[in-house]
């Protein structure tokens, strides 16, 4: 199991480098260079050909597109990020403020499709044909079809402006508040930002749990003269559980994807949000950093769902 | 304590599907012996799953016993009608694996694929008896080692996608006698299976007939396997039986036109290729749309009038050689 993991983990290396090679020719290819961004274009208007080029030897903008990438690669590898263009503050700090932020919601709103989904679609396919069933599969074709955006809009009107049980967005400082404050920030945000997540476990856990329990092995497992919860549980729901985890994993970008437009609407200071104004900035480093981030976190995820997925179903380590 | 350990009585089964119902069973009666196998024969679909899905309340959730009673003969609780209970209630669930154990047709899928041959075999064991995981563990082991399972202290640890098919019905076996159930129901066991693991796998349900006294309910279609293992013989076609009796009666002196065909229609192995085939004429017919006289009339080789009319009663040939035909029921004996 563990060489197992070693080799998933180091699996990852080269696709991570070949992304970045990829991020950094997708920049490439955008019109302008570096000092273009940084300087005023009239400034850079003003100046000769030969202090133009000497600015860009100055920057290492002459060398070919090869030696830069490396160059760039060598300088991420040791943790060097650049700064941001728009404030001067070192990227890797305002990375380092956001992120929390973000991976703390994407983990309530993970935590709460895969738990709520999971639990929700086995209970529609034990009462299948039950009116819990019918009004689980509805609110479940609700819950995949309605676009995230307004789904979160609806909800602000609803609970916030209207009901005033929680607050219209924003986050409050981790370090002052304590746990039961901060939770009701984070309610709404993960809740909208799971729900997409949610119906879409919620339907799949309920045809593989259909699936299942049309096994013979939950025949056999009825033959011994078990409970029929735990038929259901430890026979049934333990095996139709790895095509759900397995979905949770690959629907995870989805959440990294989302977060950009929740951490919008409910003013969540984390990395989507900070991505979508640097975009709006043309704040090339950040992005560029940002975007890396993302990839590392889908790449980190498939990794993670393969991992889960050999702990969980025993055919799985086979393939060594 | 009599002989007999199950007694079905006129047993009626029904399957509902799409607002229609199937009569897959149509009053079958048959009598399960204290240590000896009852083999039940018959063509795909004429009910002989579904019987022994009846007597362990396994049926699917659109199925049900809609008439006739399963008693069963318990030495230490008195006579316990199935029929009755629960389907997964308390009682029911009491019998099964502890005196009642089934045997699966497919041992590749019987298993559940997520946990440990060992696992799965304590599991049935905790079940019905209260001993710690450890002892339920080294039971298994024994088990594994009494069913001809080589190096069973590692066997018990790995995934049943780590065993041949027939050693995974040899685990299912062994599981299922882990409780030392007094009724072992066996749904084509071999089917499976290739032949030389087939008489493996017979040879060990006939030592555990012998050596605990366990009555075997085997549900096959093969007439090979019938003549080396029963003491008695169930002929089904269609939801009913029409002949019974001891396997030298039924296979000696085979008297409903059915069984005598099916007997017919083996290829004898050794005659070559140029031997006369005697396959059954026609299929089995749909059981939504069924004959009105006897079930077998359309495909009989001895058909009269009568037979279009009057589904027969049964009829006592020998001491226990029971058929159901007109050939041998007086007149006006036949009911509709």
């Amino acid at each position: 199991m563990f060489k197992y993991i070693i080799k998933k983990i180091i699996g990852m290396i080269p696709m991570l480098i070949i992304i970045t090679f990829l991020i950094y020719l997708l920049l490439e290819m955008t019109p302008g260079d570096a000092v273009s961004r940084m300087m005023d274009p009239e400034a850079i208007a003003r100046l000769s050909e030969q202090e133009l080029t000497a600015i860009r030897e100055l920057y290492g903008l002459n060398d070919p597109f090869i030696i830069r990438y490396f160059k760039w690669l060598f300088q991420i590898m040791q943790g060097n990020f650049g700064t941001s263009i728009t404030s001067g503050v070192p990227v890797s700090t305002i990375i380092g403020r956001a992120l929390p932020a973000t991976i703390e919601l994407a983990i309530a709103a993970l935590f709460i499709s895969t738990f709520l989904g999971s639990v929700l679609g086995v209970l529609g396919a034990i009462r299948k044909g039950t009116m819990t069933d019918n009004l689980l599969t509805f609110a479940g074709m609700i819950g995949v079809s309605i676009p995230q955006f307004f789904f979160g809009m609806v909800c602000i009107l609803i609970f916030s402006l209207n009901l005033e049980w929680l607050p219209v967005g924003g986050r409050t400082d981790p370090s002052v508040v304590n746990f039961f404050d901060r939770i009701q920030y984070l309610v709404l945000p993960s809740l909208v930002l799971g729900i997409t997540m949610t119906a879409g476990v919620m339907r799949y856990a309920r045809s593989s749990m259909l699936d299942t329990m049309n096994k013979e092995y939950i025949r056999t497992a009825r033959s011994k003269g078990i409970p029929e919860w735990r038929v259901n549980l430890v026979h049934g729901f333990r095996v139709s559980l790895t095509p759900v985890i397995v979905l949770v994993g690959f629907r995870l970008p989805t959440l990294i994807a989302g977060s950009v437009v929740i951490e919008s609407i409910f003013q969540w200071p984390g990395i989507g949000n900070t991505f979508s104004s640097a975009i709006r900035a043309s704040n090339y480093n950040l992005v560029m950093m940002i975007a890396l981030i993302f990839v590392f976190m889908v790449l980190f995820a498939s990794t993670f769902v393969d991992i889960i997925t050999a702990l969980l179903d025993p055919r799985v380590k086979l393939e060594k | 304590m009599s002989d007999t350990i199950i007694t079905v009585k006129n047993l009626n089964t029904y399957f509902y599907t799409n607002q229609r119902c199937n009569r897959a069973l149509n009053g079958v009666s048959l009598e399960i012996k204290r240590g000896k196998t009852l083999c039940v024969v018959g063509e795909s679909g004429c009910g002989k799953s579904v019987t022994a899905s009846s007597i362990m309340q396994l049926l699917p959730k659109l199925c049900r016993i809609e008439q006739g009673e399963i008693i069963y003969h318990s030495e230490d609780r008195g006579d316990i009608a199935i029929q009755d209970l629960e389907r997964n209630g308390k009682v029911m669930r009491s019998l099964r694996g502890k005196d009642i154990a089934m045997i699966f047709q497919d041992p590749m899928t019987a298993l559940n694929p997520v946990y440990t041959i060992g696992w799965q075999i304590s599991e049935m064991i905790r079940a019905h008896e209260k001993i710690s995981k450890k002892e339920a563990r080294l039971r298994a082991i024994d088990l594994l080692k009494s069913m001809g399972i080589p190096n069973p202290e590692k066997r018990v640890d790995e995934y049943p996608h780590q065993f041949s098919g027939g050693m995974r019905q040899r685990a299912m076996i062994a599981m299922a006698m882990s409780c030392n159930p007094k009724v072992l129901i066996a749904d084509e066991p071999t089917t499976a299976l290739d032949v030389t693991v087939q008489a493996q796998i017979f040879k060990l349900m006939d030592e555990l007939k012998e050596n605990y006294n366990t009555a075997i309910m085997l549900i096959t279609h093969d007439m090979g396997v019938v003549c080396e293992l029963a003491d008695d013989v169930v002929v089904m076609y269609m939801g009913n039986i029409i002949e019974s009796g001891s396997a030298q009666e039924l296979l000696g002196n085979p008297q409903h036109p059915y069984t005598q065909a099916l007997l017919k229609s083996i290829p004898m192995l050794g005659k070559g290729a140029n031997q006369n085939l005697n396959p059954i004429k026609g299929s089995t017919p749909d059981p939504l749309n069924r004959t009105k006289g006897c079930q077998f009339a359309p495909r009989c080789d001895k058909r009269t009038e009568k037979c279009d009319e009057i589904m027969p009663e049964e009829q006592l040939v020998g001491k226990t050689h029971m058929v159901r035909c007109n050939l041998f029921c007086s007149d006006m004996k036949g009911v509709n």
